[in-house]
């Protein structure tokens, strides 16, 4: 007796096209310039991912982040009132980096330099000697940055009059996230590593399942099937200039014996949290933060560029309550170490993928139907980057 | 081994010769030890440790975490180094040499596990 395969039907690429269907140049993948034009159009004005709201749970935590792409060292605290608030971590005294640590929970923070002292709302408290300036110290706060929350993500935005609220911004995907693991999250589990490629190759490497039967054979068995060889999602959104996506669910997926007892754990927690193991929704939040809705591994990867050759990517797995079990630790070990496996196969081929490109050997790059939130990606980018320029010219221009 | 030289509670002693290797403090620490095991050690421990891990839990689970004593508390970082060597025996297979130089680009920060062993930032 021989049983039908129900073939399943990816999104068809006429349904895809109106994203575009030329090729892409390369150049912007790895030329320093276009990286530079990058920084200002995209990194210094939008709203990025710093961190979460359960690493500063309480009135005095804080967090210090780089942001190499901003070329800003970030001071974001909870203050007295519950506030969030975010900072240039400068001295306005001579610009010295205040905080040196990580995080931590302190109410003032006293500049190494010349002692300047402020308070986690950014007021200068006391600077010694300070009749021998020539300044009011209320005009010496901490430089402000604007920040937003949304389903526990911390962001923030280096423009000094962000165009757009971070609500305006997320625009209907602030519903759809609000309801995730993660906006519930009081923990999380972390890795992270760097290569050397273009943070849009890093990014588009978790954009698309083309490549999961090559690369992954072993960690990635599950993710196609005989139905859907290449795991192809059920749908992919357009919200401009985010994207997402719906992950395939296997049914013929056969975990081996003592991944499917780890996986059986991890099930039974995120059940209980009241989350549906079928849910698999992927959001691609402009410019560099992608989040994985999956009940089992509530996962985000904010893909941190350094230079146009270089790129952390910080790996996040996000819980609801400290382990409280023994069973709930070993699954959430065992749910990080699964994520970083597969992390680890993708990265040498990130890397080859930049080599190949930074050659200057082909002019053009090609993306299928199926790659379709890499091309999404790279117009994205690309508009902002040729508006700058044109930003830039007619500034120029007007002089 | 005397009653009183047992370092894991009542019914583990078929993972007392993995102790000193595998009872490992802090998620990066168990991965480090993975990268650097030899395939031999690796399908030994898993090999003996899978059919141990869910009664290991059902013990456990009994009680808060925060209250495992020493014998148990080596039990627990037993069962998190198996989630580690379970990936490299029975998932990546022949494919963890390769598998393993990659990984060691890869650091873990921060694990729920850590905090109760002074290892969590």
């Amino acid at each position: 007796m021989t049983t039908t395969v129900q073939a399943f039907a990816p999104v068809s690429k006429e349904d895809l096209a109106f994203i575009g269907t030329d090729p892409i140049p390369t150049e912007p993948y790895y030329r320093s310039d276009y990286f530079e034009l990058e920084r200002e159009a995209i990194f210094k004005r939008s709203w990025i991912q710093m961190g979460h709201i359960c690493e500063i749970p309480e009135p005095g935590s804080f967090i210090v982040r780089a942001f190499e792409a901003g070329n800003a060292s970030l001071l974001i605290t909870r203050d007295r009132d519950g506030e969030v608030r975010a900072f240039h971590n400068a001295c306005p005294h001579r610009g010295t980096q205040l905080v040196q640590v990580d995080g931590g929970k302190r109410s003032r923070f006293t500049c190494p330099y010349h002692g300047w002292t402020f308070s986690n709302q950014g007021k200068l408290l006391a600077a010694p000697e300070a009749d021998k300036f020539y300044i009011n110290p209320s005009d010496c706060t901490l430089p402000a940055v604007s920040v937003g929350v949304c389903a526990g993500f911390i962001f923030i935005n280096l423009d000094k009059s962000p165009r757009q609220s971070l609500q305006e911004y997320l625009g209907p995907l602030v519903a759809e996230l609000e309801k995730l693991p993660h906006a519930r999250a009081t923990t999380y589990s972390e890795y992270t590593y760097e290569v050397d490629a273009n943070w849009k190759l890093t990014y588009d490497n978790f954009q698309e399942n083309y490549h999961l039967r090559f690369l992954h054979p072993r960690s990635g068995e599950a993710a196609g099937g005989p139905q859907n060889p290449y795991g192809y999602p059920t749908r992919y959104g357009f919200h401009d200039p985010h994207r997402s996506q719906t992950i395939w669910s296997n049914p013929d997926a056969k975990p081996l014996p003592f991944q499917a007892f780890a996986f059986g754990k991890g099930a039974r927690h995120a059940m209980e949290a009241g989350y549906k193991l079928e849910d698999k929704e992927y959001f691609g939040i402009f410019p560099n933060l992608f989040i994985l809705g999956a009940a089992m591994t509530p996962f985000s990867q904010c893909i941190m560029p350094i230079a146009a050759n270089k790129t952390r990517s910080i790996i996040r797995l996000y819980w609801i309550g400290e382990d409280d079990s023994a069973s709930k630790r070993f699954a959430r070990e065992y749910a990080m170490a699964t994520a970083l496996d597969i992390h680890c196969e993708d990265r040498a081929v990130i890397e080859a993928g930049h080599r190949g490109l930074a050659s200057g050997a082909l002019s053009h790059l090609h993306f299928q139907s199926q790659e379709v939130l890499c091309r999404h990606l790279y117009n994205q980018v690309d508009k902002r980057v040729q508006a700058y320029k044109a930003e830039l010219e007619n500034r120029g221009a007007s002089e | 081994m005397s009653l009183e030289n047992m370092r894991l509670p009542t019914g583990f002693d078929a993972l007392e010769p993995f102790v000193d290797r595998w009872a490992i403090k802090g998620a990066n620490n168990r991965l480090q030890q993975r990268l650097n095991s030899q395939e031999s050690e690796r399908a030994s421990f898993f090999n003996i440790g899978k059919d141990l891990v869910p009664p290991a839990l059902e013990l456990l689970d009994q009680k808060p975490l925060h209250e495992l004593d020493e014998k148990e508390q080596r039990l627990m970082d037993l069962v998190l180094s198996l989630a580690h060597i379970s990936l490299a025996v029975e998932i990546q297979r022949d494919h963890e040499p390769a598998h393993a130089e990659s990984a060691r680009h890869i650091t873990i920060n921060r694990a729920t596990s850590d905090k109760d062993t002074n290892l969590c930032n």
